[in-house]
């Protein structure tokens, strides 16, 4: 009989304490897993959406983040000299400005962005047209159910001009469409109009100032050769590549994050260490006597050991696989849990699934098997055959 | 204007430390600067500064320190950066807007009222927005976005505390079925001898007792030990006097009001599957 086999029947022998074992690295196993999908999800989640997209650029005066820094002023005319760029494939100016709707009876604020009509990947829309001149808004589902209105009804907006003491009139736009805006929290109000109509009811004059030019690279061009041509040809704008706003996010807000998932993967890992040493000291300190006696018909010290080594991996490669599983699900509650941050574009996972984390777990529990059996291993190993018969005899 | 707030706005200017002397006859105006931009630019007491309002350094003007302070800890400002300088309003208006800008003085970015009745917050912001066209106003509570997050970060924490306890739970029923079966031996001599079930009981659920108390002591003594090597790491990586672990009297009471029943209720569960059995089957060997 194998070493696995033997280790099998002693394990189904006493099935309560191999069951609890079992689950409880199981337990510990999902949140280890989960760690692993946070430790990473962020980022990839992040990288899925700003590559959903189209653009590969983000270029703006400055490392502000969007809505932030200084406006680019003309950035309708910064646009078309771009798009002569071999480098460059298109170019989006995008506005991003606080508004807050005004004809109703409680006013709310909404997030008004600002593209050139027809703009690809600025704003996805889901019911009626797009916005093809001024005057005209496209607003997200949510704020059709504040307004209580429907497409085709008026919306006043007013924003906050920078730079401009004075207070805007109200600007009556009519909805034509209701659409789905990029990195959008889950109750989030948003409105789109053109950039000319941000800029107006803004209290400029209708200017195509921008915050932001998202930029597509052409063909046969990596991102980080159009950068180098976007800020050649416009010395003042700062371009980004989706790497470089990755980067940024991990070393800001999403380092917590990481550093949460680096202490619990930590924590997790010694207690499946903890827990299967124990398991395994104890079991294998109540079957003295039958280690001894089998050592004594003629079990090799190394066929003890490996039995010993069987069980280990046994309770901690069942735990293990049962632990994907639950964590998967245990992965959608705490990522539900998380998306309650406001702000938080509905789209934005918290944990995702990675092959990579899938490997990292094995690898962890393989480990922890092997450590968590030296110490029983070594009980096995020293075990004084004769003086632990006559003891059990004795007792 | 954009909406910025005073340090903000004050750590986006150019800083350049100056070695000349003051006028006499017109100080410059003094300012505080947060303790890691002393520290940073090794700046002191009587130290002056140059502030500029924008990256290109341009109509910078001469600041002399007049003290160094430590920035309200706040979560939501954690990886931001810690170099702040606090200017008083007029100075700071002259600064961004120049002398020839005669709004600047009037101008600020928000304005914080208290109410004489706070649970009239609300509908006074509405009255603002729509008696003052262009006026913003949103409850402090409200305002404060960040605090929805910490909510939700505590949900999130508390979750990972279920699984870890229910873990913990397993570890420990597993942990007493196998300790009661080694004990097997000695609960068939002790009911041989005349001690009945519900006495044997009592000596197990004591033994427990004692064990949960002691291990969830240790357990929170482990954490006070921890809880301030986990805070001065975390104080040196984000540079800030922001206090991330804290056992309280809350957490301390949580704690043993989950971890002594725990182990009490895992210690009983296991014995009372021994404790069934007949004598005769405990006693035999």
């Amino acid at each position: 009989m194998s070493a696995f086999a033997f280790a099998l029947r002693s394990l189904v022998r006493q099935p309560a304490r191999a069951l609890l074992g079992i689950a409880g690295v199981a337990a510990v196993g999902a949140l280890l897993f989960d760690m692993l999908l946070l430790s990473n999800g962020l980022v990839i989640s992040m990288e899925r959406m700003l590559s959903t997209t189209g653009y590969d650029l983000r270029a703006a005066i400055g490392t502000a983040p969007p809505g932030r820094g200084p406006l680019i002023e003309h950035a309708g005319a910064i646009a078309t000299r771009l798009r002569t760029l071999p480098e460059v494939a298109r170019v989006t100016p995008l506005r991003l400005s606080d508004g807050l709707v005004v004809h109703t009876a409680r006013p709310f604020a909404v997030r008004v962005m600002g593209a050139e009509p027809g703009s690809v990947g600025a704003w996805t829309v889901l019911e009626g047209r797009d916005v093809r001149a001024s005057g005209e808004v496209l607003v997200n589902q949510h704020v059709l159910e504040l307004l209580d209105a429907r497409v085709g009804g008026p919306l006043e907006l007013r924003t906050s001009a920078p730079g401009v003491r004075t207070v805007t009139p109200p600007f009556r736009v009519q909805i034509v469409g209701v659409a789905d805006f990029p990195f959008e929290s889950e109750r989030g109000s948003t409105v789109g109009l053109s950039l000319e109509d941000v800029d107006r009811v803004s209290g400029g004059g209708g200017a195509q100032s921008a915050d932001q030019l998202l930029i597509a690279t052409a063909q046969g061009t990596t991102p980080a050769a159009a950068k180098a041509a976007v800020e050649r040809a416009v010395p003042t704008l700062t371009a980004m590549t989706n790497a470089q706003v990755l980067v940024r996010l991990q070393e800001g807000g999403l380092s917590y994050f990481r550093q949460i998932s680096f202490v619990l993967t930590t924590v997790t890992i010694g207690f499946a260490f903890l827990l299967v040493t124990v398991l395994l000291t104890v079991s294998v300190n109540q079957r003295t006597g039958e280690i001894a006696a089998l050592r004594a018909l003629g079990f090799s010290r190394r066929r003890a050991i490996a039995d010993v080594f069987a069980e280990a991996v046994l309770i901690v490669g069942s735990g293990a696989v049962l632990a994907l599983p639950v964590g998967l699900a245990l992965s959608r509650l705490l990522d539900w849990i998380l998306k309650g941050i406001p702000g938080i574009p509905a789209s934005l996972h918290f944990f995702v699934f990675q092959p990579r984390a899938l490997l990292i777990h094995g690898l962890l529990f393989a480990f922890t098997a092997v450590a968590a059996a030296l110490y029983p291993m070594r009980l096995v190993a020293t075990l004084p055959i004769a003086a632990t018969l006559r003891r059990e005899v004795v007792s | 204007m954009r909406r910025a707030r005073l340090w903000v706005m004050a750590s986006a200017v150019t800083l350049a430390v100056s070695g000349g002397g003051v006028d006499a006859a017109e100080p410059a105006p003094g300012v505080l600067i947060s303790r890691q931009l002393a520290e940073a630019k090794a700046l002191s007491p009587g130290s002056q500064i140059r502030l500029a309002p924008g990256g290109d350094g341009q109509s910078a003007q001469t600041f002399r320190v007049l003290g160094i302070y430590e920035p309200t800890p706040d979560p939501m400002e954690i990886s931001e950066s810690k170099f702040k300088v606090r200017l008083h309003l007029p100075d700071m208006a002259r600064l961004v807007s120049g002398p020839a800008d005669l709004m600047a003085a009037e101008t600020v970015d928000q304005v914080n009222l208290v109410l004489r009745d706070p649970r009239q917050a609300s509908t006074i912001a509405t009255q603002l927005m729509t008696g003052t066209p262009g006026i913003v106003a949103r409850q402090a509570r409200a305002a404060v976005s960040g605090a929805g997050t910490f909510v939700v970060i505590e949900r999130f924490h508390l979750a990972i505390a279920i699984v870890t306890i229910i873990a913990s739970a397993l570890f420990l029923l597993a942990l007493s079925v196998m300790l009661v079966d080694e004990r097997r031996d000695t609960v068939g001599v002790l009911r041989l001898i005349g001690l009945t079930t519900r006495r044997v009981l009592a000596q197990i659920f004591l033994e427990s007792l004692v064990v949960a108390v002691g291990g969830a002591v240790f357990g929170i003594g482990l954490a006070a030990a921890s809880q301030f090597a986990i805070n001065r790491y975390f104080q040196w990586h984000y540079n800030t006097a922001l206090v991330f672990v804290r056992v309280t009297p809350g957490v301390v009471a949580v704690c043993l009001a989950i971890a002594i029943p725990l182990g009490v209720v895992a210690s009983a569960a296991a014995s009372w599957s021994l404790l069934r059995k007949q004598l005769m089957t405990l006693a035999r060997r």
